[in-house]
């Protein structure tokens, strides 16, 4: 290879990654600057809003606590939407996978009552997995066995969690009282909030530290995505993952079993969701209701969107939403904008990633000229 | 191509700005502060405020019951108010901490998924005072106090109505079958009060009136709410009274489909939910909004009643039918006698209604 050809592929990959860099990017800008002109045209004050919006998000640590509480189910349900759709999969029904590793903790976390919290609390986060991946496991079976696709089966099963769980916290779980719910989990099953696990002095030396109600859910996130990061990148696990999310034909005549990595891979998918579901019962609620989840599930297939299918990515896209998310409510004190115009800004962020197209197009256009400018 | 790309683009875009417009300009005016008609309220330095549920404004049931209750209090009382919506249960705790922070008391909060949140919010703020909208507190925290209704009063006569209606011929729906329906959310205590009520009130006027009840298990799944209503019809039920929240609207299709009337929930449904008239009897409606107005001018008065569970009925105009509407003519005086009886034998407490079926 010539030093010329080396150094345009060094160029192209420089390119390529400013393009996948970009474009979210982009997208989120556009998302922001129209999301102001609607703001602008409805009379509100857009900068006003944003400032808010900014200020109830990150402002405060405990304003940045709330990002981190809402992000944190986030982060685990866009990975799993991440790892299946590496492998091609679109596991729209991770929210029933995730109601099951809800169940699954909000359940066991009673059930271990008096464990110390060393035992309970990993027991509870790989029970939540072990349930996350047995729920996709029955549609994993259907698509590779019979080809059965996984958006029907996975959403229909989850309808059959979430009403499996509201019968359950209605029923043999209730605890009593008039509220269908089950009993709080014992303190050794919660997972602590951040600004617990410090002394007085040390929050009062290090305010930063006082992040209301974050908790510990968020380190778990951030561990499980370098981990995925990790199985995608540098095992065969993750390779064949990858080659046949690619192109499963050629994957198939490389001697990888396509029927066995997409099962593997909806497991792994579920057991993310699953475990999005356990950190929202054991370092939220502290018990298991039957709305305990906003639509994790659904809100990580845009986080994934957003990342790109990266692992690492995918935390600061959940963190967009989550920012997104906790600052509506400042928004809506300060700015006395309605917060359905948060709703339409996750949309339209939503909308441009998908829409990627559009924005490529702008961003060739824009190189176009520049180039032609330059000649 | 280039041109057509922009031309479909500049369409979406337009179409997004469209979408935003509407309910952008429609929540201006009812979100804007000061009266419009001219007349200077009086000064209050209270400022009310109330966190919705995730239902959020525009819900025509609760959240916007207590916002005109809150509304009401702006014109005639004076007060400062505001409005967080929660988009997810996470936001109820920051709404509530953001708005007494800011200084606002009484906070209302609506919906019995906050009981929790208000409680250990009103440790927080100790001298903050809340208003829970169907939420039960055990005990009452001294600077909350719990706004419940009874609903099996209203209920018991929506089942007056039902149970002279079935043996009546007024409608073409109506057969002569002698069988009534009753649609729940959830089987759990608070709805339950409503088929005690209804069953009660029909067997008052009807003793031989078979009620057949049927629970969806949830307060959102209209398909099931249809099937519900489907069902029910099936097994001759010819007025059916539905407190299922969203469920009721399915039910709502499967009497217009089958032919039956039916009664309505929470607010007039006539108003509501579109189309329904020619077979929404009536309602049983729930004042939230003279809850929420009653619980501000107490806190104007320096009267608030915290550490209490107040209790909204029939006397206190909590709970009630809401009118006949399209039925107004059709329906015999009889039965509008009946339901009045009742009304005031339960305000005077000659008639007690069961809580439980």
């Amino acid at each position: 290879m010539s030093a010329a050809a080396e150094d345009r592929s060094t160029n192209r990959d420089w390119a390529a990654i400013a393009q996948k860099v970009g474009t979210p990017f982009a997208s989120v800008l556009l998302a922001i600057l129209i999301g102001s002109l609607i703001m602008w045209v409805s009379g509100y004050d857009p900068i006003a809003a944003y400032a808010a919006l900014f200020q109830g998000s990150f402002g405060t640590p405990k304003a940045f606590g709330d990002t981190l509480l809402k992000s944190t189910p986030l982060i685990l349900a866009g990975l799993g939407l991440a790892y299946g759709f590496r492998a091609n999969l679109f596991n729209i029904g991770a929210e029933g996978q995730l109601f099951m590793g809800g169940l699954a903790a909000g359940w066991l976390g009673l059930v271990l009552a008096g464990q110390p919290w060393y035992v309970a609390l990993p027991l509870l986060l790989l029970a939540a997995m072990l349930a996350g991946a047995a729920w996709a496991f029955i549609p994993a079976i259907l698509k590779a066995r019979i080809g059965a696709h996984e958006v029907i089966t996975t959403m229909m099963f989850t309808y059959i969690a979430r009403y499996f769980v509201s019968y359950l916290v209605i029923g043999p779980l209730k605890s009593p009282g008039q509220i269908p719910q089950t009993g709080l989990l014992p303190p050794e099953s919660q997972l602590p909030r951040i600004q617990s696990l410090f002394s007085d002095a040390t929050l009062q030396a290090m305010p930063f530290l006082k992040m209301g109600r974050a908790h510990m859910g968020i380190l778990v996130a951030i561990v499980a995505a370098v981990i995925v990061w990790w199985v995608l990148k540098y095992t065969t696990l993750g390779y064949e993952n990858r080659a046949v999310g690619y192109n499963p034909w050629a994957a198939e005549t490389g001697g990888i079993s396509v029927q066995w990595t997409t099962v593997k891979a909806l497991c792994i998918s579920g057991s993310l969701a699953g475990l999005a579901g356990a950190v929202e019962v054991m370092g939220v609620h502290h018990r298991l209701f039957d709305q305990f989840s906003s639509g994790f599930g659904f809100t990580g297939i845009a986080v994934a969107l957003l990342a790109k299918n990266h692992p690492i990515a995918v935390i600061p896209a959940a963190l967009l939403f989550g920012a997104l998310s906790a600052g509506a409510g400042t928004m809506q004190l300060m700015a006395d904008v309605p917060q359905k115009i948060i709703l339409i800004v996750q949309a339209l962020v939503i909308f441009f990633v998908a829409a990627e197209g559009i924005v490529t197009y702008f961003v060739k256009q824009r190189q176009k000229e520049a180039t032609s400018n330059v000649g | 191509m280039n041109s057509k790309t922009i031309r479909v683009l500049s369409v979406l875009l337009a179409l997004v700005l469209l979408v935003a417009f509407v309910p952008g300009c429609a929540k201006k005016t009812d979100t804007g502060t000061g009266t419009s008609d001219g007349t200077t309220p009086p000064k209050s330095t209270v400022k009310a405020a109330m966190v919705t549920d995730v239902g959020g404004l525009g819900d025509k049931s609760f959240n916007d019951g207590a916002y005109s209750g809150l509304q009401r209090a702006e014109k005639e009382l004076g007060v400062e108010i505001k409005v967080l919506e929660s988009k997810e249960i996470t936001d109820y705790e920051s709404n509530i901490d953001q708005l007494a922070t800011a200084g606002f008391s009484p906070i209302f909060a609506v919906g019995f998924l906050m009981t929790d949140t208000v409680s250990k919010m009103a440790t927080a703020f100790p001298d903050t005072q809340f208003g829970g909208v169907d939420e039960f507190f055990d005990p009452v925290p001294a600077n909350v106090v719990g706004l419940n209704f009874k609903e099996e009063e209203g209920s018991y006569l929506a089942g007056v109505v039902a149970g002279l209606a079935t043996k009546d011929s007024f409608d073409s729906k109506l057969n002569s079958d002698n069988v009534i329906g009753f649609v729940g959310g959830m089987d759990i205590p608070l709805i339950q009060k409503f088929e005690a009520g209804f069953i009660a009130g029909a067997k008052s006027v009807n003793p031989d009136v078979k009620v057949i009840s049927l629970y969806a298990g949830n307060f959102t799944d209209q398909a099931k709410g249809k099937e519900l209503g489907y069902s029910l019809i099936e097994q001759k039920a010819d007025v059916i009274y539905a407190a299922a929240g969203q469920v009721g609207l399915g039910t709502v299709e499967a009497c217009k489909d089958k032919g039956a009337l039916f009664i309505g929930v929470d607010v007039d449904q006539y108003e509501t939910v579109a189309n329904s008239g020619d077979v929404m009897l009536t309602s049983m409606i729930k004042r939230v909004d003279n809850a929420v107005f009653e619980t501000i001018k107490a806190v104007v008065d320096g009267s608030f009643p915290g550490g209490t569970i107040k209790v909204f009925g029939l006397a206190e105009e909590g709970v009630g039918l809401a009118p006949y509407h399209d039925f107004e003519s059709k329906v015999p005086q009889a039965i509008k006698d009946a339901v009045e009886k009742a009304r005031t034998d339960i305000i005077a407490g000659t008639i007690t209604v069961p809580t439980a079926p």
